[in-house]
């Protein structure tokens, strides 16, 4: 169902909201958009977020043989590209890991769709901005804050008004024109084991781990043992830890590694799961102290090398 | 609650924004001219050894051989009185205080201070194992020891000539962007034993004999002025000394030294000219320049082949001393260093009277013990106590057998760490310390850009910041003022050092600014030197290749060569209590050439005994081809293999730095 | 999936009994029924050291073994405990009651999860369907010693080692040397388990002595975190290990450049 709602319909949601959840956006502090606690709808930020926020789900040093948590927790202001990347994730994780599986039920997610393509994103790619799966997903413009909500979530809507016009179609027919969508369809035909690109980006890959932890839809992680906990650490498959056994490594070199994220983002998800782990967020790029850019990955000549 | 500070590991000083009541997000902070938002492994997931079960939480004190738990009134005054009693019986020379370079200009300088108004320039600590020469070297030519650019203005280098800085492993994000720069174009030359990640990168790679940097450096100094290439109008404008210099590097032809030096003289000539004529050219260096007996020459050679070719004083040219830890810069600054007041005043010179006024005490004048001279005073007697914060060097320094007889034959050994390390299970009384993720201050990196940390954390059980232990300390044994805060302790510190005199707490936040930061650079200096250097004309030195300490023999048949790598950070004490990074680097190993491993039965993986003429370690070999011939590689991480031991105790004469880099080894299958 | 129960908290078993098997391999028995079948595994922990994943050792309903080899900080910790952290099984099994006829080969310390086949079929009265060939290093090496004679009462066995030593009588030789002298039917399932270039070539040989490709089924290793699908440390391709494997048919692998690595 689409609404329309003013400002000030919109802090009335938000308050009803609060009533039941613990609520976090993303604000600008120093410079950066992160995410914090927030209690007014004013200051959530339309900008897109430092990063995808994940911790949502996924938390580093979390102990994972505690009770696991069931707070009820909404996060205002994240941008379609994280979000979709949860979705994507959900595929494999969702059910099976007791931590994932009960914050993603007790999280609302209010994704701000965004009004411009941003530098080096390529969301259009897999099918955004407007996300087809979502609770509650908004897009401001000068009209006021459009709102399309998923049935589970219809309830909060009840007094506002319905949107009739066509500003989320719109916002994509831009997004079309500006965001020219990569052609990575069959990438996973298309992609070789053997080409010079893993090679290329190994002789400038500085293993700093930026786009695992950076990306909406890097669910490795490690587990050690820290006393009596046995605690979850974001992990890297760049890593060379990572596949190291007491009987070797099968991912010796760092160009072993490289391919195989990204195999594992436009290959072996696709085979396993229907659908690629990528987004388009641009974030590993924007992070990656060596510009090594996945978008290249799909759009290489695979062929003529 | 999000919070900016600095990374708590390397020089490069990258600022981080750090969320969760675990630091469960760590991002760059994109604002930051050091790192742009980027980072290294180590930032991303090194951070949780704050995190810790073996932090240190309580005063502890040893009595019959366990440690016990004491209050921190208990632990001040038995410090303090102790401490006294020593001075008063065997002299204030009788003490010793070993700062850290990991923790902030404010503590600091609060221990120099500390140990000056007790009486003693014994006041030294880790740079002088690492970019002591650097101080040496660059303060005698061109009037101030320190990085010439900033991060930012190397990316209108032409050039850049790297020796001695495996820097993609040691300064990932300055590694990083010589990378980008090399794919804009750029010319690399890159001059190491070790065939490094940038060496595969770079237009010229000269793979040379370790400790040959003199020869080296020299040889490509010859054909620039055979070849009339020298930038002879800054020359003649803006130094001293070249006929001597350009008589001394006449001996130096490339083809004549490549015997000397391994570097085939084609290289050489090449890269030389690429130097001169392609310029801006910056010069990075780190330890491969800095740790061996003639690191104070190596430096002025460096400054010798930058001043010849013009390149100092422009945006893109430079040299670039790639510091080590995250203050090490600060901590020279601050003067922690037994030849040097605050703001590299020498303990002789006249201008310390300007500090005796600020200070309001006359202050001694003589030159201080040096890191590596306090084990040999404490094992002959002559020195009773240290007073040590945040240094390791039973794993750190060199000669450690020396370090241990010394450190067991001291009457009093304070330790204030954050863990129980190696060297603290010798202490008297330990005083649990905050991280620099637990405490408010400022490091000073290795751009000279001073820049605000902010407490993220609370410290664990009764740890309390460095400062504040330091003012107890000092307040009982020296009269210091009862300092409330780090920014009282900054205001005074703006007094004392010149360079610092513009910054503030509020100036400094979110961005650093690099000094000299004063009325007339009320935003900080990005390029030393550009119109004039501190001393007038910088000074060409003469410089004579002589070889290292100890050379190969027979029996010593092998060079080692120490180092780091990139996922440890030097003794280990954070790193290796950080999952992943320990994970990646789990073990001991030394690295050898896989035909030296071919010739003595080695196999990869093996167990084998690494002799010198120090000391022995058992330890796996790691074969790559990544090390020439003759040379193998151990990196001194790991305390279970303690490669300090090998390495002997003969110093450089000037700045009294080891030869870490050169150890004749035998290695036994 | 009722999200109170949490699949990582792991259940406390006593050790009843402990065998030293060779130098620095062990064999834990521990105070439960198996309900797992042979070539499941379970991730065994020891608190502050960590979880590792161990293949089963026993047949299903015997009493839970697992053979050990001390390699890491969690496996050597196993071996001085009284009570071990169990979760589990997971993974699948092997496809013994799709087949008639079966020929296991085990190389080196891939033989618990073909003890538990041989258990679990002599349970069930097909041992006279089982070939079992085992290949170790050297005789010092050789698992479950004193029970492969009661086996081979029951079931096809044959014993090899790759170096012999003096007082050694038996086959020397790789364990792929004996693939072509099997009397087993070539439409045999072929269960192999072993270090990967073993694997790589007792396929070959598999093939090459006429064994149905399409019956050829591979335990594989990789490291595992979680057991249980999530961590994404075990993939090959675009199967995980635990969830997929660790029991492969061959055909459905055979095409991933990292197989036998």
């Amino acid at each position: 169902m689409n609404y329309i709602l003013s400002k000030d319909e919109m802090q009335h949601l938000f308050s009803r909201i609060s009533r039941r959840y613990e609520v976090y956006g993303a604000v600008e502090r120093d410079g950066e958009v992160v995410f914090e606690r927030v209690n007014d709808f004013g200051i959530v930020s339309q900008k897109k977020s430092r990063y995808a926020p994940k911790e949502f789900l996924i938390e580093r040093g979390e102990n994972v043989l505690a009770t696991v948590p069931q707070e009820r927790k909404a996060v205002f202001g994240i941008k379609s590209c994280d979000l979709k990347g949860f979705y994507i994730m959900d595929k494999q994780i969702l059910g099976k890991d007791p931590f994932y599986t009960a914050r993603r039920e007790n999280t609302l997610f209010v994704n701000y769709v965004c009004n411009e393509p941003c530098n080096g994103g390529f969301c259009t790619t897999f099918g955004g901005p407007v996300l087809s799966d979502f609770q509650i997903q908004v897009l401001k413009d000068q009209e006021g804050y459009h709102v399309m909500v998923s049935k589970e979530f219809d309830h909060y809507f009840r007094d506002f008004r319905r949107d009739e016009s066509r500003a989320f179609e719109e916002i994509t027919e831009k997004f079309m024109r500006e965001m020219k969508p990569l052609p990575v369809e069959g990438i996973e035909s298309r992609m070789k084991w053997d080409s010079k690109l893993w090679k290329e980006f190994s002789s400038k890959c500085i293993s700093c781990g930026a786009c695992n932890y950076s990306c909406p839809t890097c669910y490795c992680f490690d587990i050690y043992d820290e006393g009596e906990e046995r605690k979850r650490e974001w992990d890297s498959c760049i890593l060379s830890g990572f596949t190291r056994t007491s009987a070797g490594n099968v991912r010796p070199d760092l160009s072993d590694r490289l391919r195989q994220r990204f195999y594992h983002k436009f290959s072996y998800y696709k085979k396993a799961k229907g659908e690629y782990l990528c987004t388009g967020c641009n974030r590993c790029v924007d992070d990656c102290p060596v510009n090594i850019d996945i978008k290249e990955v799909i759009t290489h000549d695979y062929l003529n090398e | 609650m999000s919070v900016v500070t600095v990374c708590p590991y390397c020089g490069t000083g990258c600022q981080i924004v750090i969320e969760g009541s675990k630091g469960q997000r760590v991002s760059g902070y994109s604002l930051s001219p050091v790192n742009h938002g980027k980072l290294c492994v180590k930032g991303y997931s090194g951070l949780t050894y704050n995190f810790s079960d073996d932090r240190l939480r309580y005063p502890l004190i040893r009595s019959n051989g366990e440690f016990r738990r004491v209050s921190w009134e208990e632990a001040l005054d038995y410090a303090s009185k102790r401490l006294l009693e020593i001075i008063r019986k065997y002299g204030a020379d009788a003490v010793a205080f070993q700062s850290s370079a990991k923790c902030t200009n404010e503590e600091n300088y609060l221990m120099q201070k500390m140990a000056r108004l007790v009486g003693t320039n014994n006041i030294d600590h880790c740079a002088r194992s690492c970019h002591s020469p650097t101080v040496a070297g660059l303060v005698s030519t061109l009037g101030a020891g320190a990085a010439t650019g900033s991060i930012e203005s190397l990316g209108d280098s032409k050039t850049f000539f790297i020796i001695g800085s495996n820097t993609t492993e040691q300064h990932p994000i300055i590694g990083a962007k010589i990378i980008e720069e090399r794919d804009r174009g750029k010319n690399l030359i890159v001059a190491d034993p070790r065939r490094t990640k940038l060496a595969d990168i770079a237009s010229i790679y000269i793979q040379f004999r370790p400790g040959t940097d003199v020869a080296l450096l020299n040889s490509m100094m010859f054909v620039i002025v055979n070849e009339g290439l020298q930038d002879s109008k800054f020359i003649e404008e803006r130094t001293k000394g070249f006929p001597a210099l350009s008589r001394e590097v006449e001996k130096y032809d490339p083809v004549l030294m490549e015997a000397v030096t391994g570097a085939p003289s084609d290289l050489v000539i090449k890269a030389a000219r690429i130097i001169a004529e392609e310029r801006p050219a910056a010069i990075l260096y780190a330890m491969g320049i800095t740790q061996h007996i003639h690191g104070t020459e190596n430096v002025q050679s460096i400054s010798n082949l930058a001043l010849l070719t013009g390149n100092i004083g422009k945006r893109g040219s430079g040299i670039f001393p790639l510091r080590g830890q995250n203050n090490v810069q600060g901590s020279s600054d601050m003067g922690a260093l037994s030849e040097w007041y605050p703001g590299y005043v020498r303990v002789e010179e006249n201008d310390v009277e300007r500090i005796e006024k600020l200070w309001g005490r006359k202050l001694p004048r003589k030159r201080g013990l040096a890191l590596s001279e306090m084990f040999e005073a404490a094992a002959d007697g002559k020195l009773k106590a240290i007073y040590l914060m945040g240094e390791n060097p039973l794993v750190t320094e060199a000669s450690v057998a020396d370090v241990e007889r010394g450190l067991d034959n001291l009457e009093l050994f304070i330790v204030q760490d954050i863990f129980m390390t190696l060297t603290a299970g010798k202490a008297h009384v330990v005083f649990p310390a905050s991280t620099s993720l637990e405490k408010e201050g400022t490091f000073t990196n290795t751009e000279r850009r001073i820049q605000k940390v902010n407490k993220v954390f609370d410290p664990p059980g009764e740890a309390k910041p460095d400062w504040w232990i330091l003012k107890e300390m000092g307040m009982r044994i020296c009269g210091m003022r009862n300092y409330s805060s780090p920014e009282e302790i900054f205001n005074e510190i703006r007094t004392v050092v010149k360079n610092y005199s513009g910054a503030t707490y509020q100036n400094i936040y979110p961005i650093g600014k690099q000094w000299p930061i004063n009325e007339n650079a009320p935003e900080g200096t990005e390029i030393l030197h550009a119109t004039a250097f501190p001393i007038g004309r910088a000074e060409f030195k003469v410089i004579q290749y002589r070889s290292p300490a100890e050379s190969v023999d027979e029996y010593f048949d092998l060079i080692m060569t120490t180092g780091r790598n990139y996922y440890h950070w030097h003794s280990g004490t954070m790193s290796r209590r950080t999952d992943i990074l320990e994970r990646e680097s789990p073990e001991p190993y030394i690295e050898i050439n896989i035909k030296d491993a071919q010739r003595l039965g080695i196999r990869n993986g093996q167990r084998v005994t690494v002799k010198s003429r120090h000391g022995s370690m058992s330890i796996k070999a790691s074969l790559t081809d990544s090390i020439p011939e003759g040379v193998v590689f151990a990196p001194f991480h790991f305390e279970e293999a303690r490669v300090n031991k090998l390495v002997g105790n003969e110093l450089d004469p000037v700045a009294k730095i080891p030869e870490f880099k050169v150890v004749p080894v035998r290695l036994i299958p | 999936m009722t999200t109170s129960m949490n699949e990582y908290i792991p259940r406390f078993l006593n050790v009843k009994r402990k065998v030293q098997e060779t130098g620095d391999t062990y064999t834990i028995v521990l105070d439960e029924t198996s309900k797992a079948e042979p070539g499941q595994f379970f991730m065994l922990s020891v608190p502050g050291a960590g979880e590792a994943p161990i293949s089963v050792a026993s047949g299903t309903g015997r009493e839970l073994e697992f053979t050990i080899r001390s390699v890491g900080k969690v496996t050597s910790a196993i071996r001085e405990r009284d009570r071990i952290g169990v979760r589990g099984p997971y993974g699948n099994a092997w496809p013994y009651d799709k087949y008639e006829n079966v020929l296991a080969i085990a190389g080196g310390i891939g033989i618990p999860p073909v003890r538990s086949l041989i258990e679990r079929m002599i349970d069930k009265g097909r041992g006279e369907q089982l070939e079992v060939l085992y290949g170790a290093r050297t005789p010092e090496d050789i698992v479950y010693y004193s029970l492969i004679d009661s086996w081979s009462s029951n079931i096809r066995m044959r014993l090899t080692v790759d170096r012999g030593n003096t007082t050694w009588k038996g086959n020397v030789g790789f364990v792929t040397s004996l693939i072509g002298k099997s009397e087993s039917p070539r439409n045999s399932a072929v269960f192999i388990i072993g270090p990967p270039l073993m694997m790589k070539n007792a396929v070959a040989e598999a093939l090459k002595s006429g064994f149905r490709e399409d019956r050829i089924f591979l335990s594989l290793e990789r490291r595992m975190e979680c057991g249980i699908g999530v961590c994404g440390h075990c993939n090959i391709g675009h199967y995980y290990v635990c969830e997929s494997g660790p029991i492969f048919p061959y055909s459905s692998v055979k095409q991933e450049p990292e197989l036998f690595l």
